[in-house]
């Protein structure tokens, strides 16, 4: 947590102010039921796709993959919220801010 | 003239269906003909004695028919052969194959929710079938108990064993001990509380449930904390298929981790996580249990294979189960009562210094510590342990232990644990790489003795890891795959390979042998899958495609 906060006073613009709460939301999500496959903080995806290189502009496809799954990833659609696969994106752009990925 | 032969071997296979009894499946190895339990018998010892297949003939080792299983979640079962007719199994699928033809002569698939596998931590996959009295059993993903008719594959009862949705899975093969189908729960990646369950084979009423986590009240409920509820949601899977002793009338199943993996809520010992069961098969009363690893903060789970074998000990003969646990020891306990009579370590082993001899307990080290304090630290065996479930084979002909094992440590770390959340992964650690010399090995193919843990040889493995099963044989050869595709024959003294396959995908299953019309076969499943799968997929995926199948092997005649 002291890592975010950290990242959000450095780079604190109204922005991410708005999405903050989104950010903590999504990392909370991403920490439990995605880095066992992507990797923990997104270092080390070892079984699946390097989140760290996922195209920015490509929001609708994220949410596509998320809510219904690809391959060996299984759909989340029946577990996650609309807004809980928003908070995870919000989480996955801002990863390189975060940890200087 | 071919194919009369086989409509009649059909007809043989079918009049004889109904026939396997208790005494077979006590006898298993003995009549060449058939596989008819996990582990090539109940002491799942992964031997044969056949040996027309031997050091100087496995040169002439040719396929002699591959039958496509259309699957690509991976394949890990161990085939059952009874009277001509191969059961095979895999997530998806179960199939009755003709030995001598290669035929499928029916398949039952399973059709589960797309989102089951979310609920499973390490492989969409099965790990096998099992017979009796004309049924064949197996489990489902989405953690039903399902029997067919082994002529026709007609459905006979599925029995609901958990809620999938709550975290808990079926991958485990069936064990039929004293007449009573038994299966074991995964799901402590979801904080599930485990069990092993007893089904009557013939109409799948369930006639037990043995809770590896004691209720509060019960014994062993102590070693929980009594001022939270960690013990129900404390984990302890069971998915691999126990052993069983008839001559005792107990069988031997693995526990596995405590849930979450990050310890900080559950202080105490945490019965039976990371332990063994010795248990009766009429009722699930447990008659003894060994802890392996006391509160286990490392993910050490004690599923697999327990390998029963008769050993001389300090010059006595002693009934004896084997493991080769995660933690990196190698465990010789006494079966009749769970006595531990030796406890060495097999790979690097960092956490604990050793094994107590009179408590029975390993001996923490400040590594173990640090990792309790919750800080990063460079951490062998790594959670995947010293070895995976990739099972163990012992030749009673060597006397050793024949493994593949993994040579891997990991920066590891607890992290701070949060509320349970069902059906939702419930470990709260990062698990980074550690820097690797160039060259160093990250597993080996190897012999070990029981009860010293010396290496009587060991062939590195500088590539991948290999995560199947090894099967040992009177012909002096030892048979495993590699995850690259290649079916291998070793020297059992030696560690040389003599002979190898190219087979179309990867190799995570349990080679086995059987006599066919005096004829010796070799069968393995390729199709990669399961955890490995799951760790290097990335590193794999343009050099191994997916894709299921049965390969099967014989000399080619003169």
């Amino acid at each position: 947590m002291k890592r975010f906060l950290i990242a959000l006073a450095l780079a604190w613009s109204p922005a991410i102010a708005q999405d903050a709460q989104k950010l903590k939301a999504g990392a909370e999500i991403y920490e439990r039921n995605c880095s066992p496959c992507h990797g923990a903080r997104m270092m080390d995806p070892q079984g699946a796709a390097d989140l760290r290189k996922f195209p920015h502009d490509q929001h609708d496809r994220f949410v596509d993959l998320v809510t219904k799954g690809k391959n060996q990833m299984p759909p989340w659609g029946g577990l996650l919220k609309p807004e809980d696969v928003e908070a995870l994106w919000t989480y996955v752009v801002n990863a390189d801010a975060i940890y200087g990925h | 003239m071919k194919r009369l032969a086989t409509a009649s071997l059909l007809l043989f296979a079918a009049a004889q269906a109904g026939a396997q009894t208790l005494d077979d499946l006590k006898n298993d190895g003995k009549n060449t003909d058939n596989i008819l339990t996990y582990g090539m018998g109940y002491s799942q010892q992964r031997y044969s004695s056949l040996s027309q297949v031997n050091k100087t003939t496995v040169k002439r080792l040719v396929p002699v028919w591959n039958l496509s299983l259309d699957n690509n979640w991976g394949e890990q079962a161990q085939p059952i052969v009874w009277n001509g007719v191969m059961y095979v199994t895999n997530a998806r699928a179960t199939v009755a194959i003709d030995v001598a033809t290669g035929k499928q002569i029916w398949k039952q698939t399973l059709d589960w929710p797309a989102d089951t596998p979310r609920v499973v931590c390490c492989g969409v996959s099965n790990k096998g079938a099992a017979i009796y009295n004309g049924k064949v059993y197996r489990t489902t993903l989405d953690a039903h108990v399902v029997a067919y008719d082994a002529k026709t594959g007609k459905e006979i009862w599925k029995s609901k064993a958990a809620e999938w949705k709550d975290g808990y899975s079926l991958t485990v093969a069936p064990l039929i001990a004293n007449g009573v189908l038994i299966t074991g729960i995964s799901g402590a990646e979801y904080g599930i509380r485990g069990f092993i369950d007893g089904w009557d084979p013939e109409t799948g009423k369930q006639l037990w449930r043995r809770y590896t986590i004691p209720a509060r009240g019960e014994k062993g409920n102590e070693t929980w904390p009594q001022n939270n509820n960690a013990w129900e949601t404390g984990g302890g899977s069971a998915w691999i298929t126990g052993s069983y002793d008839p001559a005792l009338d107990l069988v031997y199943w693995g526990i596995g981790n405590p849930a979450p993996w990050a310890s900080q809520s559950r202080p105490g010992d945490n019965l039976y996580t990371s332990s063994v069961l010795a248990l009766r098969p009429k009722t699930g009363e447990i008659a003894w249990h060994y802890q392996f690893t006391p509160n286990d903060a490392y993910d050490y789970d004690a599923c697999w294979e327990l390998i029963l074998a008769d050993l001389n000990v300090q010059g006595k003969p002693r009934k004896v189960a084997m493991q080769l646990n995660r933690n990196g020891f190698l465990y010789v306990l006494d079966r009749s009562n769970g006595q531990l009579l030796s406890a060495k370590a097999y790979e690097k082993v960092n956490w604990a210094s050793g094994v107590d001899m009179k408590t029975g307990r390993p001996v923490e080290t400040d590594i173990a510590k640090s990792i309790r304090d919750m800080k990063a630290t460079e951490h062998w065996p790594s959670t995947r342990g010293a070895k995976n479930w990739e099972h163990a084979a012992f030749s009673p002909q060597t006397g050793l232990l024949y493994a593949n094992t993994l040579h891997e440590g990991r920066m590891y770390k607890h992290l701070e644990t949060k509320p349970y959340k069902a059906g939702e992964r419930y470990m709260f650690i990062e698990n980074l790489p550690l820097p690797r010399a160039a060259g160093e090995p990250v597993g080996h193919m190897e012999a070990i003795d029981p009860l010293t843990a010396e290496k009587k040889w060991r062939v590195p493995l500088t590539d991948f890891q290999s995560w199947s099963a090894m099967l040992a044989t009177g012909g002096g050869l030892v048979f495993t795959g590699r995850e690259t595709g290649e079916f291998i024959a070793l020297d059992a003294d030696t560690g040389k390979r003599l002979w190898q396959f190219q087979t179309g995908s990867g190799i995570n299953a349990m080679p086995v042998t059987f006599t066919q019309g005096g004829r010796q076969y070799v069968t393995v499943l390729s199709g990669i899958g399961g955890l490995y799968w799951n760790i290097a997929r990335e590193q794999l995926k343009d050099k191994v495609p997916p894709g299921g199948s049965v390969w099967t092997f014989a000399l080619m005649p003169d």
